[in-house]
This record gives C-alpha cells, structure tokens and sequence, in this order.
C-alpha cells in the first residue's frame, strides 16, 4: 500500500516539477495577449497652454485643452490581418480628439495601429488592413501605446504619430508610482517640419490651402511614460508639447506663429482607473510568470520528499510491508 | 520500472495539459459597440 502510494507521490512530483518551466516558459508566452476586443479611453489635460485663434491668427493663453483618446480592438480586422501573418494580431482603431476650452473640436487624429498581440511587436499588414495615421499609411517600426509584458530595464524604439518617425525612447530608472513599481521612460522629439492635421478646426481652412500659402507646421516634444513592468502597461503619461506654423504668407509678416505650447498630464480620475485596471491586470500576468511556476516548483519538491519517505518506509527492515492476508483455513473438528 | 512508468505518466499528463491549454488559448471577443469619443467624458 506504501509502495503505491509513493509511486502516485512521485508521479503527481514529477507532473508538479515539470509543470513549473512549461508554465513560465512554454504557456506564458502564448497565453499572455492582448485581447482583439479591447476598449479603452483616457483624458489628458494641459492647464493654461498656448493656443492659436485660426480665426485671427493669433496665439493666446487659454484656460485649458483637453485631449480625449480613445482605442478600440477591430476584432473583424484582427482576424483577416491573422490569415495573412500566421500569428495573433491586435488591430487598434484609436482616435486622439483636443478639445479647446469652449468645448469645441482643435484637431483630431485617427489611427490605426497593428501590433503582435504577444510581443507588442507592430505588424505591417498591406492594402485595407494597413497601419495608418491621420487617413495617410504610414510604418510603424516600434512600440506604440503600450511596452511588451515584462518590460525590461532598456530603451525602446517608440512611434512618434505627429512627426511619424520612429525614435528612442529612453529608460531613465525606476519609480514608485500610487504603490506600483514603474518604469520611466522618456522621448525627446527634436523640432521636425510635420503635416498638418486633414482635418482643421476652421472650415475652408484645409492642409492643401494652408501648403500654397508656403506655411509649414513643425513640431516638438518630451514624452514622458511610467510604465508597469510586468504588465507593460504605462499607468500614467505626460507630454511637453509645441507646435508652431512657420513661413509663408498666411503668417502675416510672422516668422512663426504658436499653434499649441504646453504641458499635457493625465487627468486624476483616469490615473486612478488606469492604476486599478493595471494592478488587477498585473495579477494574472504575475500568476502565470511567478506564482504558478515557484508554487509547482515547491510541490513538486515536496512531493518528492514524501513519494522518498514513504518508499524508505516501506522498505525498512523489520517493519515489513503489509502482510499478505490468508484466509483462515477451514477448521475440521 | 514502476517508479520509471509512475515518472513517465506524471511528466506526460504535465505535458499534455499544458499543449491543451496552449492550443484552446482564448476567444477573440467581440469589436466593441462603444465609438471613438468626441466628447470629452466626465468620469472613466
């Protein structure tokens, strides 16, 4: 009976140890994705930047601008880009929309962003599915919106959408942010000559009519992420941003015209929803890569010890194993 | 021998379980219905 049971102690051993790197290395790295169907929105806010007044055409301090940035997972997408690369794919339908401070629309850029589902990795899928920025398509060659599951302690090479370049972007240390260790990284975006955004917040002002005056737009600035390094997920970001019209006539005799000049952070409520989403986020990501693995690990130990100590009882001298039972032979008078 | 096979089965079922679950992976869901926001919203 020991014998048997030890023999049962050591199998489910074996099944706990070997179930500790096939977790971590073998299923984490396919189970771990992102989901096609995500949907998700944060609120940026600049307090008293520089805007410009296309009606006038000049630069004035306002009170505020808000940027309301939505991503949406395009399953239908996904699925068609998956045929053609033979891997998980995450399509991101996202729209970046500023807000002035009389609640009207400033500028707004739509788009669409393909990546790995697992890596983060961006896809560059062709013709209907392709990566596009502001309806022009565009390559993306690093990460955008979001850092791989296991972030690492390096810098990465980060999408810039308004400049649509591809730079570093560079780990500076890590953090504590709101009780989470974090990451930080950040970007510095020199002055580039940039396109203008098709869709303008004056009518009959378009970019063609804006381009034959000789006007161009040029661009600047320092993002900054926190980003929780098992989940890759940054939990809260700003931006130091400036955007200026340069040359032509449109300027009036101007040099250059401000079109935006300020400090763009996550609104509050957003950073404590993010923070809340990240950390229940977190929890599974830790259970597939420390909890599981380390818990299988210490069973299988333990079960090993025991599956031992049973069959070294079982074979001791003088504590035989259970005696055969024999049946009482029949007594005859 | 028996602890060979007890050993085999134990490292088999690990295996087989973890390629099931690997191969099942997750359903792709749904596109939400909710739109690209153009207002900007008062809460999350």
């Amino acid at each position: 009976m020991r014998r048997k049971a030890s023999l049962i102690l050591l199998a489910l051993a074996v099944f706990c140890t070997a179930m500790s790197p096939l977790m971590r290395w073998y299923a984490f790295p396919r189970l771990a994705k992102i989901p096609a169907g995500q949907y998700q929105n944060a609120v940026l806010e600049a307090k008293n930047p520089t805007l410009l007044d296309y009606g006038s055409m000049q630069s004035k301090k306002v009170s505020k601008v808000t940027v309301v940035q939505t991503l949406k997972g395009n399953v239908e997408a996904s699925e068609q880009v998956e045929k053609s690369a033979g891997r998980d794919v995450v399509v991101w339908d996202s729209l970046s929309y500023i807000v002035g401070p009389d609640g009207k629309m400033v500028s707004q850029v739509p788009e669409r962003y393909v990546f790995d589902a697992h890596s983060q990795a961006p896809v560059h899928p062709t013709g209907k599915y392709a990566e596009t920025v502001d309806g022009d398509k565009v390559r993306r060659d690093g990460i955008e919106f979001k850092w791989p599951f296991l972030t690492e302690k390096r810098d990465y090479e980060y999408y810039d959408a308004q400049a649509r370049v591809t730079r570093p972007i560079h780990y500076k240390g890590t953090r504590t942010f709101r009780g989470l260790k974090v990451y930080y990284f950040e970007q510095t975006i020199p002055w580039m000559k940039v396109p203008l955004p098709r869709t303008m917040p004056v009518k009959g002002i378009t970019p063609e009519s804006v381009a034959k005056t000789g006007t161009t737009r040029w661009y600047t600035t320092v993002r900054k992420f926190w980003v929780e390094p098992v989940t890759g997920a940054p939990v809260y970001g700003e931006e130091i941003q400036h955007n200026e019209l340069r040359g032509g006539t449109l300027l009036g005799g101007r040099d250059r015209v401000t079109v935006f000049a300020g400090h763009v952070k996550m609104r509050e409520d957003y950073i404590r929803s993010t923070v809340a989403l990240v950390k229940s986020n977190r929890v599974l990501v830790v259970l597939l890569t420390s909890y599981l693995p380390w818990g299988f690990l210490v069973a299988g130990a333990l079960l090993l010890a025991l599956s031992l100590w049973l069959e070294a009882r079982s074979r001791r001298p003088g504590e035989p194993e259970a005696a055969p039972a024999h049946e009482p032979e029949p007594v005859s008078a | 021998m028996r602890a060979l096979i007890a050993a085999a089965t134990g490292l088999a079922v690990a295996l087989a379980l973890v390629l099931t679950i690997t191969a099942m992976g997750s359903p792709p869901g749904e596109t939400s219905p909710k739109p690209l926001l153009t207002t900007v919203p008062k809460h999350p």
